[in-house]
Order: structure tokens, then C-alpha cells, then sequence
């Protein structure tokens, strides 16, 4: 067997292990997700508009991710809509940076990856990079929008009738907790993956200048700061749209009352 | 009351305008820095662009490649104010090549020649969108987030500096140790997170000993895989940017990339306990672990995700040119994605681990009364 499928199995068994049903659709949720990222891929290759598919593929990952792993239905319905505008909005940050930028493609560090392979493939790589960027950053944003999700709904449920004004000040206070180590697994995750690309720069010996406008640099550094932003922003969006939310239910909750005064 | 808020809204107002008005700045200087760096620098006043001729190769993939003349102003270095003129290609892909606009600046190398002055394009000058997007995230943080939002970006930036300095001391010993380097370094970068979140609390030793168990117990879980499977499926060869044993160096990257997760995940874990047993001091150890796990078991799902992606997601690029080349998807896979999903696996066991161990290190180690 490969190390992969044992590692696969391994895994199975202890999320079903630790977290029974739950941590068997958690698993099953990421299986779907890497088919859809594969699915992306070969799309992309098939010259399906890059930026279409990602964001059809996106709200995709997102859906399955919030609603295979939560249960409580208000939580993860305004962390599923949340999710989508940041993504919606990420999307307008990238776009425009990335055109700027001009850190598509591949790099002259690539060179070696790159014998053999013919470059010119009829695929617009600016599509991709955004593609890229976008899809990297859609676990975090699915995660951020949930933890804030549940807070608020916690905070719900211990006090029903918390005004909305209270409610906006315990969101940014929720996302307050969570942003320290949010952070941090951004930072380690990407940096993690990173590593072999830094320890060539000392290696070679590029100047600071250099690195600073080197392609691959610039496009490794600007998913990072791609994925904070998309985070920070999740904080203020999912509040809002849990406000939203709350405010709705509460008129209707109040005309279903009204209507049954009205009948007595 | 109403006073207040007002005023509040006030000061909003004028620390919006400050972040936007510095981040300006900021941006002005990246357009106007060219003497700050040795290589000659060119901006683009004027783009002439020929037609473009269609090429397509072996695998009938077609192409655009168009020629451009940019007419641009030197200006550094000592021949700064000159006017000169220089060829570019570009192809529609652009997976090498770029194509430049008026005002765009660029590195170039210059010849000269019985006194005619040529140069050709080295790369593009690109401090001007990492600056702006730099300012984005710590203003947004500061005007967000205010007080938290900067111990996040300390944390982040104080990482940072002792990745870079492991780094240089990783190329000082040619590699050889690469793993003892980032174990170590693994786990100092864990106490002084947490050490900036939790402060030195019995909170944060116990999250500690989370982090650094589950990762430990991940890696090894991962190494007796490896043993008995003759690791099966993995391809070193498929590790880009590899300089040094590949090996110890994906074991490196590996601990890296997961420590910031099993962290995030303790560190959620074990405050909630902790406000659970101050809330309801009567819990005894077995209520605390099952509590424990039901909160760890909701977040470990999205957790994961969010590595699987920043792992898979980056080798989109080459799957893409893969596949272009007429490679099979089961080969395009081996070679690009394998190994990030190997790490993801990794990581997601040692997500997995944290649940049961922070659970049980919090049931068992808080004491009976748990002081703010």
C-alpha cells in the first residue's frame, strides 16, 4: 500500500475515533474538497475561464466545509454566507494586485522544474496565479467565518436578546481570541511550505533587493497577506451578517406574534 | 452617551484617514525609491507593440507571442535622465514572459557600446504591491482589531525574525542539520506564541505541552508509516526550490507547516475548559475531557482544510502546465501534489492528536480552583 492511503486510513480512524459521525463526514469533506481542487485543476488545463471556476469550486469548498462539519443550522447558514462575500470581496483585492504585480507563472528559480516542459500553453497564468491565491486562502476563510459563527451563536443562545449594537462589539471581541492564532497557523503553514524556497535565497546569495522583487518571492509573500486580509475582514463581514440575521428573525418572530394576537 | 459615540465615531474616522494617508505614502516612496537600489532601473514612458505570430507546440498547444519596444527613462545609477530603448516578448500564457504597460518600472541590464547605450529587461520592480498589501493587513488590523490585533502582528513578525535567523544558521551548517534547527526552533517559536497570547500561565504550559506532543507524536506516527510502507508513492524529486537532502528537509517543512494548526487547536481547546471550569467549578476530570472532545472534534475538520489547502493549492501553477503537456492526471498528481498531500495528512493527524491530549493535560492538570 502507499504511504499515502495508510496515512489516509490512519487518519480515518482517529477522526472517527475522536469524533465519531462527526469526524467521519470531516473526513469524507476533505476527500470532496481535494476532488474539487483536482476537479479546478482540470478544468483550468482545459481552458475553462479560470476565474469562473474557481469561484464556482470556492463557494463549493465552502458549503461542503461549514455545513459537513457544524451542526447548528443559524451558525453555519451566516458563516456560509459570510464566507461568500469575503470570498466575493478577495477576489476584488486579488484581481487588481495581482495584474500589478505581475507575479504569474514561473520563476527563474523554477528552471529546473521546468526542462522539458513547454511554457507556452495557450493558458493565461495571471488567471491562474488569482486562481491560486484564491483557492489557497479558502480553508481559512471557511474557518475564521465559522469560529466566529459559533461564538456569536453562543453568545445567543446565553443571551437571547442582545441588542444588535452589543452583538456587532461581541464579534470583533470573538475575532479578537481567535485572530492571534489564526495568524499564526497562517503564518506556519505557508512558511512551513516555504522553507525549501528561503533556504535557497540565502544559498544563492540574493541580495535583500533582489529578493524583495523576485517573482516567486512575491507571489509566495502576497498569498500570505491574500489569506490575513481575507481573515481579518471574515471578523467584521460575519458579524454583520449574523446581525443581519438575528434582526430578521426577530421582525418575523414579532409579526408571527402580532398575527396571533391579532387571531385571538 | 450620545456625545460619546460621536466622538468615538470621530476618532474612527480620523485613524481610517491616518492608515489610508500613510499607506499613500508608503506607496509613493516604492514608485519614487529607485536610487535605493544598485541595478539600473527603467520606467516605461512608451509602448510600441508589433504584431503577434502564432506558435504552437508538440502537444498543439497554441500561442501568442507579440513584440513590444518600450521606450523608457534610466533612473538611477549614472546614466539616470537617459532615454533608452529595449525589446520585450511576451506570449499570451505568460507563464515566463511579461507583458509591460507606460509607467511600469523595470531592472534592467545595460550595455554600452562605442556609445550607443542598449539594455535588455531583466524583471519587473515589484516593492510597490508587496508594500501596499503589507500596510493593508496591519492597518486593517490596528482599526479592527486594535490592541489584539497588534500582539497578532508582533507574534507573526517575531516569528518571522527567528525563521529568517534558523535560516541563515541552516545555510552556516550547509544544511546538514536542518531538522534539528526547525525542531528546535519549533519549539521556541511555540512558547513565545503563546507565551504573547496566554502570557505565563499554567493556561498556556498546559497548551504548550499540547502543541509539542501532538506535532512530536504526528511526526512519529508519520515516520513508522514511512517505514513500513518504503514510503510508497512519495516523491522527493517532486520538492521544488530543494537545495539540500530532501528528506530531513519535507520532515522540516512538515513540523513547520502543522505547528501553527495543533496550536490554534489546543489553544481553543484548552480556554474553553478553562472558562467551562470557572463557570462551573463542580466538573469533575471526566466531564472536562468529554467536554474536551466535543469542542475539539467541531473544529479539527475546518482546521485541517485550512492546511490541505495552502499545501495543495500552490502547486496549481505546475499541475496546470502538467496537464498541458499531455501528462496523465495520475502522473500529474504524483509529481505536484503528492507530497502536499502527504504533509496535510501529517498535519491533520497531529490536529487529530491534539483533541485527546489537550483534553486529558486540561482535566487533569487544572487545579480544583481555577483563578482569572
Amino acid at each position: 500500500m502507499s504511504t499515502i492511503s495508510v496515512l489516509g486510513l490512519v487518519l480515518l480512524l482517529l477522526m472517527a475515533l475522536v469524533g465519531g459521525k462527526a469526524g467521519i463526514q470531516s473526513f469524507l469533506a476533505l476527500i470532496l474538497n481535494f476532488g474539487l481542487l483536482f476537479l479546478a485543476m482540470v478544468l483550468v488545463a482545459f481552458q475553462f475561464p479560470a476565474l469562473t471556476v474557481t469561484l464556482v469550486v470556492g463557494l463549493l469548498v465552502l458549503a461542503l466545509t461549514i455545513f459537513m462539519s457544524s451542526g447548528d443550522d443559524l451558525s453555519s447558514t451566516v458563516a456560509f454566507i459570510a464566507s461568500a462575500i469575503v470570498l466575493v470581496g478577495l477576489i476584488l483585492v486579488i484581481v487588481p494586485v495581482e495584474h500589478w504585480a505581475m507575479a504569474q507563472g514561473f520563476g527563474p528559480e523554477d528552471s529546473e522544474d521546468l526542462e522539458g516542459l513547454s511554457v507556452l500553453v495557450g493558458v493565461s497564468f495571471t488567471q491562474v496565479a488569482i486562481a491560486t491565491a484564491i483557492l489557497s486562502t479558502l480553508g481559512a476563510i471557511a474557518e475564521a467565518a465559522m469560529a466566529i459563527a459559533a461564538g456569536l451563536g453562543e453568545i445567543l443562545e446565553q443571551h437571547p436578546q442582545v441588542d444588535t449594537k452589543s452583538l456587532l462589539r461581541d464579534g470583533i471581541d470573538v475575532g479578537k481570541q481567535i485572530i492571534g492564532t489564526t495568524f499564526n497557523t497562517l503564518f506556519f503553514g505557508f512558511f512551513g511550505g516555504f522553507l525549501a524556497l528561503f533556504i535557497w535565497f540565502t544559498g544563492v546569495h540574493y541580495s535583500f533587493g533582489e529578493i524583495l522583487n523576485d517573482k516567486v518571492f512575491v507571489a509566495e509573500i502576497l498569498m500570505i497577506l491574500f489569506a490575513m486580509v481575507s481573515v481579518i475582514l471574515t471578523v467584521p463581514i460575519t458579524t454583520w451578517v449574523m446581525a443581519r440575521a438575528v434582526t430578521g428573525q426577530r421582525r418575523h418572530q414579532a409579526a408571527v406574534t402580532a398575527k396571533k394576537d391579532d387571531q385571538k | 452617551m450620545q456625545k460619546r459615540l460621536h466622538k468615538s465615531r470621530t476618532t474612527m474616522l480620523v485613524a481610517w484617514a491616518v492608515v489610508i494617508a500613510v499607506g499613500g505614502l508608503l506607496v509613493w516612496v516604492t514608485q519614487h525609491n529607485a536610487q535605493w537600489y544598485h541595478e539600473p532601473i527603467v520606467r516605461v514612458t512608451q509602448v510600441q507593440t508589433r504584431s503577434g505570430t502564432t506558435v504552437e507546440d508538440d502537444f498543439h498547444n497554441q500561442d501568442v507571442q507579440t513584440k513590444q519596444i518600450l521606450t523608457g527613462k534610466i533612473l538611477n545609477g549614472q546614466y539616470a535622465g537617459k532615454t533608452i530603448v529595449l525589446n520585450n516578448v511576451y506570449s499570451r500564457s505568460k507563464a515566463m514572459d511579461q507583458r509591460y504597460r507606460v509607467g511600469s518600472q523595470l531592472f534592467v541590464t545595460l550595455h554600452h557600446h562605442h556609445g550607443d547605450l542598449s539594455g535588455t529587461v531583466k524583471d519587473l520592480k515589484r516593492d510597490g504591491p508587496l508594500v501596499l498589501m503589507l500596510w493593508v493587513v496591519v492597518g486593517l488590523l490596528l482599526l479592527i482589531m486594535q490592541f489584539s490585533g497588534f500582539m497578532a502582528f508582533l507574534s507573526v513578525a517575531l516569528n518571522g525574525v527567528l525563521f529568517l535567523l534558523a535560516i541563515f544558521l541552516n545555510g552556516s551548517t550547509q544544511g546538514a542539520r536542518v531538522l534539528w534547527i526547525f525542531g528546535s526552533l519549533a519549539i521556541v517559536f511555540a512558547a513565545l506564541t503563546l507565551w504573547l497570547v496566554l502570557g505565563a500561565t499554567r493556561q498556556m504550559l498546559i497548551t504548550l505541552m499540547t502543541t509539542l506532543s501532538g506535532t512530536a507524536l504526528a511526526l512519529l506516527i508519520a515516520l513508522l508509516v514511512f517505514h513500513f510502507t518504503h514510503e510508497k508513492g512519495m516523491y522527493y524529486e517532486a520538492m521544488e526550490y530543494v537545495t539540500q537532502l530532501p528528506r530531513p528537509l519535507f520532515l522540516a517543512e512538515t513540523l513547520l507547516g502543522s505547528l501553527g494548526a495543533v496550536m490554534d487547536e489546543s489553544t481553543d481547546i484548552i480556554s474553553s475548559l478553562f472558562a467551562l471550569k470557572r463557570e462551573r467549578p463542580e466538573l469533575g476530570a471526566a466531564q472536562i475531557f468529554k467536554s474536551g472532545r466535543q469542542i475539539g472534534s467541531t473544529i479539527m475538520g475546518p482546521l485541517i482544510n485550512v492546511l490541505f489547502f495552502i499545501f495543495v493549492a500552490d502547486t496549481f501553477p505546475m499541475g496546470i502546465l502538467y496537464l498541458r503537456n499531455g501528462n496523465s492526471w495520475g502522473y500529474t498528481f504524483a509529481m505536484n501534489m503528492s507530497m502536499g498531500v502527504v504533509q496535510s495528512l501529517i498535519s491533520g493527524i497531529g490536529i487529530v492528536l491534539a483533541v485527546p491530549l489537550a483534553s486529558f493535560l486540561a482535566s487533569r492538570l487544572m487545579t480544583k480552583k481555577v483563578t482569572l
